[in-house]
């Protein structure tokens, strides 16, 4: 990087784990995207500028589009031949339908199916997106709290308009002042009251802890393997332990990256397991 | 929260940004990326990759409908086989009771109406014989006249008025017959 000078491994790490208005493909060049004004809604100051996330988001949406196409073209095909599935569609086929039955249906209920498609959606969107902060130049759009967020809410919103046409408005509204089984009167009333705000809370903290914790995981292998990369830069230049240094420093990152490839998928799973969790619970509220 | 917001200006001003900083554009663009691939994938992607294993659990759903239908179905005519089984045991039960009953009575009339027969055919051959009887005793003593009556006439050898003759003859059979 800056030669001469100590390395600011700190300021390293977080440049590269943060978003960015430009794209980073060095030595080939940057890319700089648009910055357009600000909008203001209401009290809301908001850049709608494209950033590297913003890049990589679509590019992910996009992956998993030819991905799913192309598997769904040559399946499709395959049938029409009246073969059996196989080679990369009968891989992607086996993936789709273990998130479609084992994460969506397995834990949403009869109404499993309805919700797959968001289930599947969501699960191989974070997935590629997770992946492709593994590549060269590549960023992970998960790693940045506002898309882990926006995704959450979607759930959120999942959760809980799926529960209103489920289990109707009294039913619904049941889930914010919960009725306790044998309390009468305004006791009964006050205890509602007093539990409101909890049962909100507990609806809002869900979908904080899968943000968080989406996020967290992406920011946190990235750092592991930044700061591993650091290594170099700081002890690089003992004379005679740079050969040394160097090649652990790559063993070493080789494993976290080995790690990262197991994180991307059990995160990509964790959340829409626990997306497929969460609607099944409101589902099934009485 | 409050310290991101501050971040998220910055960023929007054009300082380096911070990995924990929350861009709410990002959010518009999350939103629309995600609901553009979740309605391109919905359309044109996972009804091909789904189409089979739908299809399979449609049809399984179908199959055991069906089985479960045809397995009621059965139950139930098995069920009414039982019923009818039953009746008609008891019913064959019941004719077969008739039938010895009525046999029994029967067998009683006859036998009644061949005893009955016997007897009177018994009574007949009793009046027969006690008629054929007198009428062998009538006879017979009427042979016994005539007998008597020519012995005597020979015995005498005189021929008497053969109505006188009678009566001396059957006045002695009458005292004959007395003193027995």
């Amino acid at each position: 990087m800056i030669e001469g000078q100590a390395p600011d491994i700190g300021e390293m790490v977080l440049h590269h784990t943060a978003d960015a208005w430009t794209i980073d493909l060095y030595p080939i060049g940057a890319i700089h995207l648009p910055r357009w004004a600000d909008v203001h809604v209401g009290t809301l100051t908001l850049n709608l500028s494209p950033t590297k996330h913003v890049v990589y988001l679509a590019l992910a949406a996009l992956l998993v589009f030819l991905t799913m196409w192309l598997a769904g073209r040559s399946l499709r095909r395959q049938r029409a031949g009246e073969q059996s599935p196989k080679g990369f569609a009968a891989a992607i086929e086996g993936m789709v339908l273990f998130v479609r039955d084992d994460i969506a249906i397995a834990n949403i209920g009869e109404n499993g199916a309805k919700f797959a498609p968001f289930v599947m959606s969501l699960f191989f969107f974070i997935l590629y997106s997770n992946l492709l902060g593994l590549l060269p130049w590549g960023a992970s759009p998960t790693g940045n709290l506002a898309v882990t967020a926006s995704l959450a809410i979607l759930t959120f919103l999942t959760v809980e308009i799926g529960g209103m046409i489920q289990l109707g408005t009294r039913g619904y509204l049941g889930t914010i002042f919960p009725h306790v089984p044998g309390m009468h009167g305004p006791g009964a009333v006050a205890f509602s009251l007093f539990m409101a705000p909890v049962e909100i809370l507990g609806k809002l903290v869900k979908p904080f802890a899968l943000a968080v914790r989406l996020f967290g995981n992406m920011t946190a292998g990235h750092f592991v393997i930044l700061s591993l990369f650091g290594i170099i830069f700081l002890f690089g230049d003992i004379q005679g332990w740079n050969w040394a240094i160097g090649g652990l420093t790559a063993v070493l990152v080789v494993g976290v990256m080995m790690l990262e490839l197991i994180v991307a998928f059990l995160q990509a799973y964790v959340f829409a397991l626990l997306s497929a969790v969460f609607i099944g619970m409101m589902q099934h509220e009485h | 929260m409050y310290l991101a917001l501050l971040a998220s200006s910055e960023g929007a001003a054009g300082a380096p940004m911070s990995p924990f900083e929350v861009n709410f554009g990002l959010f518009f663009w999350t939103w629309i990326v995600f609901g553009m691939l979740f309605l391109l994938l919905k359309k044109y992607a996972w009804p091909a990759i789904l189409s089979m294993t739908e299809q399979r659990e449609e049809t399984i759903r179908r199959h055991l409908g069906e089985a479960e239908e045809a397995h009621a179905k059965a139950q139930a005519l098995l069920a009414e086989q039982q019923k009818l089984l039953g009746e008609s045991r008891t019913q064959a039960q019941a004719i077969m009771a008739e039938a010895k009953s009525a046999a029994e009575k029967e067998r009683a009339v006859a036998v009644q109406k061949t005893r009955e027969e016997q007897d009177q055919l018994l009574a007949r051959a009793r009046r027969e014989i006690a008629a054929e009887g007198e009428k062998a005793r009538q006879e017979l003593r009427r042979e016994a006249v005539d007998l008597s009556l020519a012995a005597a006439s020979k015995l005498i050898g005189e021929r008497l008025s053969a109505d006188a003759d009678k009566k001396i003859v059957l006045d002695y059979l009458a005292s004959l017959e007395k003193s027995h």
